[in-house]
């Protein structure tokens, strides 16, 4: 990473970067999107005949969906002014460089890959994978410190949660099943 | 005193061995996670949903009842000891503490904080017993129309006052409000959002919601901005016995009742919670204080610490008030706790006091306990949970992934929910990216389903006739409270952004100065007493070819 400008903090809300406009709108626009399409789909919920006084099924969601409608195309219409949100801090958030894309894309599929590891190798190599893929595209140093401290996660919940407080986690999967615990 | 033997009744439940260790473990699991940036109560709860599979519902609840309490002692620390640019402003406390913190007095803006925070935790839980059974008593007698009043309440306050923007929390809460929808309507029998896919037909599981929206969402997010470089901490050296001297007290006393005193109403009524009641409290510190004191305001007064410190524990406790009383979540947590409730076929709400009397004392005795041993946890024992601090981040977010997928997987045992759960993660990334609260999406969907039960319920009370809704007196008050509370909250909101904007940034070595320039005309002046060493330890993080050995790293 460059050395960032540390001189003086500028305050105030900074212009918002070409992309992040953009990504803004398209969040919005897809919200606007979404709820005109609820609002189309909340026509073909079936009201069951004969329902005499009381609200049918359809009531509230039309109220739901006519809200996100509404409320979203408020906020378009804001950053089409020029107001956009601000996002969120934290204490190890950096705001001043860009998004790390590619470390964000492995940490989803690390996590996406729990539903192929759980049923095929188990639960506690599942969260080894998990883990160790997290940790290594969040900037880990050493793959093996972060590989053993993803096993020792996934044996301690398997213990605790799996064997003291009872939840049927799978020790093994269906290729795994040959170690036979 | 029929409250008193409850209450006592309660104590002999939570003072057995196994819930005072159930009772510890709560606060110890509640400040180190208060402590660890990047997680708050809400998220921890929203984690630690899959014990209730598993424990019976009173040891469950002093566990998140500790969680709860102890989350508001850790952030106190982390605000005042870790310096990142950015962050600090944003929070009232912090400003001042940091700043105390940076001119060498962060050992007594720490100690101002830990007990204030239990001399208003204990007052506000002493209100709590007062008040609750009251509340519970004429709540009873509210009907559907009221309580769907009561709920819309809490729908607008916290999607109008939980962020930047009254619209980016509406769109929050109508996510949150369609979300709740998705399932099979409980009335007739319809599917609705399902798009033929069976495992929706139950709904999507609150546990599903609060995990991906607070513990996924905000690992993506915080992983994908992760800050590189070393974090600077402020170290505290000395012994905690000379944390506070003579004029410290003198300063603090005030300010702690003052805050309580603002928190507790605030946290009681849906208005916004903790945040609206620290501001006010450090308004009205900083008009009180004295000419020579004033001029420390922004440069770290400990009125300007001990005052919010008191009002956000107050408030803190005050939300537990509609939540126990009338089962109305007032803040993500609250929301995250009545869906723990849920999981036990409880309904929190005023029957909750006559058909679960033991839990509920139990509960409410197991928050004193709780705020005792969270003074002894934060006051000597404060250097263990900076140690946290240290955590390598990359292990940290790992970890809340990893527990994440437990919390997916426990729900039901099915992989689909982990598709659910990345679904949600994501779209909690987006909003974090484009500013949107997620704390009226939560409540959204689990108060949601609840609200429309109640209006459906009212409506056939009411054959149909709208009017029915502002039938009874006690809705038509609480209609016009609502349109009061939303609009006096944003006008404070305003306020305080205006004040925060205006800050001019300060140099520590002219607080220190100033400091030690009050401290001399003290009658008692003990300038040397709080002090510490100011240099900043820093922490190599990501730094090439770390030196040490292996052995660091290893953690959960």
């Amino acid at each position: 990473m460059t050395t960032a400008p540390t001189g003086a903090p500028e305050q105030g809300a900074p212009a918002a970067s070409r992309s992040a406009r953009i990504e803004a709108l398209a969040f919005v626009g897809l919200l606007v999107v979404l709820s005109i399409a609820m609002l189309v789909v909340t026509s073909s919920i079936r009201e069951p005949a004969g329902s005499t006084n009381g609200l049918g099924a359809r009531v509230v969601p039309y109220a739901v969906c006519g809200l996100m409608l509404v409320s979203s195309l408020v906020v378009l219409v804001q950053q089409l002014r020029g107001r956009f949100g601000s996002a969120d801090e934290g204490e190890d958030v950096d705001l001043e460089h860009g998004t790390a894309w590619l470390p964000t894309g492995i940490v989803v599929l690390s996590f996406l890959s729990l539903i192929i590891t759980i049923p095929m190798l188990g639960w506690p190599l599942g969260v080894t994978i998990l883990f160790a893929g997290a940790a290594l595209a969040l900037g880990a140093k050493r793959w093996w410190a972060a590989v053993l401290a993803g096993l020792a996660i996934g044996v301690v919940t398997q213990v605790v949660f799996g064997e003291l407080l009872g939840l049927s986690l799978p020790i093994t999967g269906a290729l795994t099943s040959w170690i036979g615990l | 005193m029929d409250t008193l033997t409850l209450l006592l009744e309660g104590f002999a439940t939570a003072l057995q061995p196994i819930y005072l260790l159930y009772a510890l473990l709560g606060v110890m699991l509640g400040t180190a996670v208060g402590v660890l940036p990047g997680i708050g109560p809400a998220m921890t709860v929203a984690l630690l949903l899959p014990i209730t599979y598993a424990l019976e519902p009173t040891a469950a609840f002093i566990v998140f009842a500790g969680i709860y309490y102890g989350g508001m002692y850790g952030g106190s620390t982390t605000s005042i000891l870790l310096n990142t640019p950015g962050e600090s402003a944003s929070i009232v406390t912090a400003l001042e503490g940091n700043k105390m913190a940076r001119a060498g007095r962060g050992a007594a803006a720490l100690a101002t904080a830990a007990i204030g925070s239990f001399v208003a935790g204990t007052i506000a839980t002493v209100l709590l017993t007062l008040l609750a059974p009251t509340i519970a008593r004429l709540a009873v007698g509210l009907g559907p129309a009221d309580y769907f009043a009561l709920m819309v309440i809490a729908f607008l306050t916290v999607g109008a006052l939980l962020g930047d923007s009254l619209w980016r929390g509406m769109v929050s809460l109508s996510l949150g409000l369609f979300i709740g929808l998705i399932g099979v309507d409980t009335l007739t029998g319809q599917s609705r959002f399902t798009f033929g896919v069976p495992q929706l037909g139950d709904g999507i599981d609150v546990v599903i919601v609060a995990v991906g929206l607070f513990a996924l969402g905000e690992a993506l997010y915080v992983g994908s901005r992760l800050r590189n470089g070393e974090i600077p901490l402020i170290p505290i050296t000395r012994g905690w016995r000379t944390w506070m001297r003579r004029s410290d007290w003198a300063r603090s006393w005030r300010p702690w009742l003052r805050g309580t005193a603002i928190g507790f109403p605030i946290g009681t009524i849906p208005a916004g919670g903790a945040d609206v009641a620290t501001f006010l409290s450090y308004a009205s510190e900083r008009s009180l204080a004295k000419p020579e004191y004033k001029q420390q305001f922004g440069r770290g007064a400990i009125e300007g610490v001990a005052g919010p410190e008191a009002a956000n524990n107050a408030a803190a406790a005050g939300v537990l008030v509609p939540l126990l009383t009338l089962g109305i979540p007032t803040s993500a947590t609250a929301a995250i706790i009545i869906s723990a409730f849920q999981s036990y076929g409880l309904q929190p709400g005023p029957r909750l006091f006559d058909t679960q009397p033991a839990l509920v004392w139990a509960l409410i005795a197991s928050l004193y306990i709780g705020n005792i041993l969270l003074l002894v946890l934060n006051l000597p024992l404060v250097g263990m949970w900076v140690k946290l601090l240290q955590i390598p981040r990359p292990y940290l977010y790992a970890g809340i992934l990893a527990f994440a997928g437990l919390g997916a997987y426990a729900a039901n045992f099915t992989v689909f929910d982990i598709g659910v759960i990345l679904v949600l993660g994501v779209l909690g990334f987006f909003m974090r990216r484009q500013g949107f609260p997620i704390a009226p999406l939560v409540v959204g969907a689990i108060l949601g389903p609840m609200a429309e039960e109640q209006l459906r319920k009212a409506m056939q009370i009411g054959q149909g006739d709208p009017a029915y809704l502002v039938h009874s007196p006690f809705a038509i008050v609480a209609y016009g409270l609502m349109i009061l509370i939303v609009v006096l909250a944003l006008w404070l909101k305003r306020r305080r952004a205006r004040y925060e904007a205006q800050l001019p940034p300060v140099d520590t070595v002219a607080i220190a100065a100033l400091d030690e320039e009050i401290e001399s005309h003290q009658p008692h002046p003990q300038q040397d007493r709080g002090r510490l060493s100011t240099q900043i330890t820093p922490i190599q993080r990501r730094s090439a070819d770390p030196p040490e050995g292996p052995g660091t790293g290893s953690d959960g």
